[in-house]
């Protein structure tokens, strides 16, 4: 199976119907596909079931510090991330859905790093 | 040569390998390996769809199932976002959508499941002792081969109202059949035809099929999902300490 077919799974199947460790997906809009937030890591913790992202993120609101959810570590890894790719102080772009009610956060579905590798 | 020698000279063949005493045994095949799901050549990606027909459930038991929905539901909590094993049958019907990894041995089948490192073993040899065994989330499985079927019955669940798509009570139990192919583009395809019999739960017994396809190259990963937690809660003990330690 190549990369974007797992991801393509990850994306379908995964990502709905898990939570992180007390935490929930509910929370996203996940049928908003196309959002994409740009800010820099402060804090990027690949893990399972869910990976934390934080960003610093500055729009219109001002500039802030906003966390992430992301897909699980495996997840990531079957889409082409690897260790030592997203590090603190990294300009990348997150294709995150939105959270619901509209407070800061998202679900990231996919990253662009700062070299412009995607996964 | 005609068709009647042709039978007779294949009926004289058949009677003297009897008579020697051979027996055609059909070859066990090997499932040993890393399986993800099966997607048919030309199928897009799996679509969440229509929610799937509701389920024969008894009075009772839908009153638990309701409530252990009505609990968790607008919350959006599972049994995984806790990093709880799925627990049969859906760890074997899809674990997350995450791969399996398949070790076989002539007494014994262990799969793997990626999502939460959940582990299923397969017994084949004589039953454990029933004083032996308890409830558990997978419960207590033995196999047997029937040819080139492997065949195995699962009992001795717990009752599991949090199962994603097939709840059951603690006396459910599930029969598997599983038979191996290779399609004509080579790819090796496990099917598993699940038949579950819970007559506490449901007015009638429950088929489900599920097919995984062989994953050349692929090796599963680890799946440590209390690490965070714990990380977490060794910073809140080192936040306490260094209060406790200021305060002196």
């Amino acid at each position: 199976m190549n990369r974007s077919a797992w991801l393509a799974l990850a994306l379908a199947v995964v990502a709905p119907s898990a939570a992180i460790a007390h935490h929930s997906a509910i929370r996203f809009d996940l049928t908003i596909r196309d959002n994409m937030v740009t800010g820099i890591v402060k804090e990027w913790v690949p893990a399972n079931p869910h990976t934390k992202i934080v960003l610093e993120v500055t729009d219109e609101k001002g500039t802030r510090d906003i966390e992430y959810e992301g897909h699980s570590r495996n997840n990531y890894y079957r889409g082409g991330w690897r260790d030592g790719m997203v590090n603190v102080g990294d300009k990348i772009t997150l294709n995150a859905a939105p959270t619901r009610d509209g407070s800061d956060g998202g679900y990231a579905l996919g990253v662009i790093t700062a070299d412009g590798t995607r996964f | 040569m005609n068709e009647t020698k042709v039978l007779a000279r294949l009926g004289v063949a058949v009677l003297g390998l009897c008579m020697a005493g051979v027996v055609v045994v059909a070859e066990r095949p090997d499932f040993t390996g890393v399986w993800g799901n099966y997607r048919a050549p030309g199928a897009g990606p799996p679509q969440r769809g229509a929610p799937a027909a509701p389920l024969p459930l008894k009075p009772e038991a839908k009153a638990k199932v309701d409530a252990y929905h009505a609990l968790v539901d607008s919350r959006g909590e599972t049994p995984g976002g806790f990093c709880l094993g799925t627990g049969m049958p859906g760890s074997m019907l899809g674990s997350g959508g995450y791969p399996m990894e398949i070790v076989q041995h002539d007494d014994l089948i262990i799969v793997v499941f990626e999502a939460h490192a959940e582990i299923r073993r397969i017994y084949l040899g004589e039953p454990a002792k029933e004083e032996d065994l308890f409830p558990d989330r997978n419960g207590y499985s033995l196999g047997r081969w029937d040819g080139d079927k492997l065949i195995v019955e699962t009992t001795h669940l717990k009752e599991a109202v949090d199962q994603g798509r097939y709840p059951h009570s603690e006396d459910a139990k599930v029969v598997e059949e599983y038979t191996l192919v290779t399609n004509d583009d080579g790819t090796r395809v496990l099917t598993s035809k699940m038949t579950l019999t819970d007559p506490a739960f449901y007015t009638q017994t429950i088929t489900a099929e599920k097919k995984w396809q062989f994953l050349p190259g692929v090796r599963l990963l680890p799946y440590e999902c209390n690490e965070p937690t714990w990380e977490a809660h060794l910073d809140e003990l080192r936040q306490q300490q260094h209060g406790g330690h200021a305060g002196q």
